[in-house]
């Protein structure tokens, strides 16, 4: 018996020691155990910030547990505004108007209205979020055309959630089809506070879907606290990102059309089915790319000099003509036709270096490369650099054979 | 008595100790070094591997630091020294244990939690100090795999987001900025104070001496690997990422399709860090010990560990919102205390072998 109980004894501190370590990841690890009290808590899917004369309006997009009488799928949401003197106040409000607690874990866009963007810094929008050691840095960001609380309380027609259908053409597949120029808080806050001082966002605008006819709005609603779910009277919208808003110090400074936003896709190199149009005598023709190779090469061993690189494999897509069956057949690219698209992209790029230019806005990150390659150059060039440097363009475009 | 053999202290000196350093490490340096910090942090690990290669080479006699030091200096000497050891022991662990305290708060929680939900790391941490620091070398053989498979995890993840170039213009932070990274983050780096406890409970293999900072610096090339990455990442908003290694790996487009599958590696890394917050507190109950308790008495490292984690969960709690001053304190203010334990003391170490020697020739 007392064998025994030695043995036992023995045997304690390694049973202690498992039940030790077994609390230990229990409480450590456990992540309050996944509960979250959604009775209590705003599960905020978007955030739209604008900036008026009385302050900040913050129109948070909250995600609502389905009744049992919607049938479709996707997320229902309902949109909540609050002001106040910064964005944190108006998150207070938030809290104040509902009781619910604003988690922004999820929250997945970051909208800022196209005046509040114009106005100034817009870091100043931004801050809350960048300190916000609850928010994802790797939601989207973006301007919406208008105000960003109607595009928020617009009716998406593919979505019961507009800001899910805006996060849609953000989707990979969209990226390298070359339409949209992406980006994420975290990367335009590390291009703002670069040697660049510079950044991008995609801008979005709406249109109405009217029996097959789309005319441009800037978004619909009617703003404040509202919900989307009984908005029988709102028509409904499909979104666009495909125009780019360029931002220097902060502060939007202008705005890549379609063509020029495909043209810096391009430049990335992340282009992967995307095509584009050539004109072939009068005909429009459709080119796609099967292969992109792209960068911008800088030299800054005497002057500085900038080089824009696009390198496409193409093949030919559609043609608004009818075509000979060889022809459809083989689907190669004529000689004439290639010459046509390096010179369609060389003037889109001429373009956008011209815009860049007016608009101080280093959107290819000339002064970053340039701080890399010598601060001390950097610091001779960097005030003049982007309205001085010369820039090539060096477009090859081969067909598939 | 079990000893730590060879290829535990390895496995210790490889993945276990590098570990400690992800969580603020990387932060700091990026506040004093920006794009330098690799420079800061190759001093602290170069000097460390050099002092932990003489410290090694006086493992080789078996003796433990209390009998040195009462060969050498006598009873009373040996025990004013071996308690001056506890204090800094117990002063190394206050930050990593802060640390990991709001590394846990703030990555594993959604809002704030109770403080109650860090204080069972205490328990933990109270029964791991009661033990022989010898025990650690099972721990080692488990942890190693576990800190590897993580960090691995974790850098394949963070891989694809990374910009090389961001660490250009190499130089750019300057000279006095990397000295004072590398002065003012030198508390990260008392693992020869480790290892100094750790005497006469290695078993010694011929080539320790100098396998162990060649483990030691493969761990550091891990860390480095890391704080490349995390520059890599975050550039010039580094200076605003704590808690580094639990965010780098989240950009990953397999966690946009498969959800947080990087918290798997998160965890393990902090399953390790664990042990690693409780090691200084541990290696102070030691020298407790070697001064004042019999070989085979339990009861006084039992009460001394209840003791002192006691008190350190009162600290953690005291200091949660004023971290940022103890790190001023400890870092910057008293930045000259960290050397003279991990570098100048070890450093000196073999002496006590010359004396040993001496003595023991007198006497014959």
């Amino acid at each position: 018996m007392n064998n025994k109980f030695s043995r036992f004894l023995k045997t304690v501190p390694m049973k202690l020691w498992v039940i030790l370590v077994a609390v230990v990841f229990f409480s450590f690890f456990s992540n309050d155990f996944g509960l979250v009290d959604i009775q209590k808590s705003a599960i905020i899917l978007a955030a739209g910030i604008d900036k008026g004369e009385e302050g900040y309006r913050l129109t948070t997009q909250i995600a609502v547990p389905k009744g049992t009488d919607r049938t479709t799928g996707g997320t229902s949401s309902v949109e909540i505004t609050g002001k106040g003197e910064t964005v944190s106040d108006c998150v207070v409000d938030i809290y104040a108007l509902t009781g619910w607690v604003p988690k922004f874990v999820f929250c997945n866009l970051l909208l800022i209205g196209e005046d509040t963007a114009k106005e100034a810094d817009c870091m100043h929008v931004l801050d809350f979020f960048f300190r916000n050691e609850y928010m994802p840095d790797s939601c989207f960001v973006a301007v919406s055309q208008g105000s960003a609380e109607e595009m928020l309380a617009s009716q998406s027609a593919v979505d019961d959630t507009s800001s899910l259908a805006i996060t849609r053409l953000f989707s990979n597949a969209s990226e390298k089809s070359g339409r949209v120029m992406k980006n994420t808080l975290r990367e335009f806050v590390i291009s703002y506070y670069g040697p660049s001082e510079s950044g991008f966002m995609p801008f979005v605008c709406s249109f109405e879907q009217e029996s097959g006819t789309g005319t441009e709005s800037s978004g619909g609603g009617q703003g404040g606290q509202n919900s989307n779910g009984g908005g029988s009277q709102k028509k409904e919208k499909v979104y666009c990102v495909r125009r780019t808003a360029l931002f220097k110090n902060g502060r939007m400074a202008s705005i890549l059309n379609e063509e020029q936003t495909f043209a810096c896709n391009l430049v990335k190199g992340k282009v992967f089915s995307g095509s584009f149009v050539v004109d072939d005598n009068g005909k429009p023709v459709s080119i796609t790319v099967l292969d992109n190779d792209g960068g911008v090469k800088f030299e800054t061993k005497t002057t500085p000099k900038a080089t824009l690189t696009v390198k496409l494999t193409v093949r030919l897509l559609n043609r608004s003509t009818p075509s000979s069956v060889d022809d459809v057949s083989l689907n190669v690219v004529t000689p004439e036709l290639l010459q046509k698209a390096e010179d369609t992209i060389r003037t889109r790029l001429e373009e956008v270096f011209a815009l860049l230019r007016e608009t101080g806005c280093d959107l290819f990150q000339l002064n970053r490369s340039l701080y890399r390659a010598s601060k001390a150059k950097y610091e001779e060039w960097k005030d003049t650099l982007l309205a001085t440097v010369p820039a090539e363009f060096d477009i090859k475009i081969k067909s598939t054979k | 008595m079990n000893k730590i053999s060879s290829r535990q202290l390895y496995f210790f000196l490889a993945a276990v100790a590098p570990v400690g350093k992800l969580i603020l490490l990387p932060v700091t340096l990026a506040h004093y070094a920006a794009n330098d910090l690799l420079f800061p942090a190759a001093i602290n690990f170069f000097l460390q591997a050099g002092v932990i290669a003489l410290v090694l080479l006086l493992a080789k006699n078996g003796l433990s630091l209390g009998e040195l030091l009462q060969k050498t200096f006598g009873k009373i000497g040996a025990k004013i020294i071996l308690t001056i050891f506890f204090a800094f022991f117990f002063y190394a662990a206050l930050c990593p244990l802060i640390e990991q305290k709001l590394f846990v708060q703030s990555i594993f929680y959604d809002t704030l939690p109770s403080v109650v939900t860090f204080s069972s790391f205490f328990i933990f941490s109270a029964y791991l100090c009661a033990k022989p620091l010898s025990s650690y070398g099972r721990i080692w053989d488990i942890l190693a795999p576990v800190a590897f498979v993580g960090f691995v995890g974790i850098i394949a993840l963070a891989a694809g987001n990374m910009d090389f170039g961001a660490l250009n213009p190499v130089g750019a932070a300057g000279i006095e900025k990397i000295t004072q990274g590398a002065a003012f983050t030198n508390y990260w780096f008392f693992d020869s104070a480790i290892l100094l406890t750790l005497l006469g409970k290695i078993e010694y293999k011929r080539g320790m001496a100098w396998k162990g900072p060649l483990f030691y610096l493969l761990g550091a090339a891990a860390v480095m690997l890391f704080l490349a990455v995390f520059y890599g990442i975050f550039s010039e908003i580094a200076v605003r990422q704590q808690f580094a290694f639990a965010k780098i790996g989240k950009y990953s487009p397999a966690v946009g399709i498969l959800g947080r599958i990087d918290y798997l590696f998160v965890f393990a890394l902090s399953l390790v860090m664990a042990f690693y917050s409780a090691l200084p507190l541990q290696a102070g109950i030691d020298c407790l010990r070697q001064a004042y308790g019999s070989p085979a008495g339990k009861l006084l490292p039992a009460l001394a560990s209840v003791a002192v984690n006691i008190i350190m969960l009162v600290l953690t709690v005291f200091f949660d919102y004023r971290f940022a001053e103890v790190r001023r304190f400890v870092g910057e203010m008293l930045f000259w205390v960290f050397p003279i334990f991990t570098l100048l003391l070890p450093a000196l170490s073999p002496l006590l072998k010359l004396r040993v020697r001496k003595r023991e020739v007198k006497t014959s």
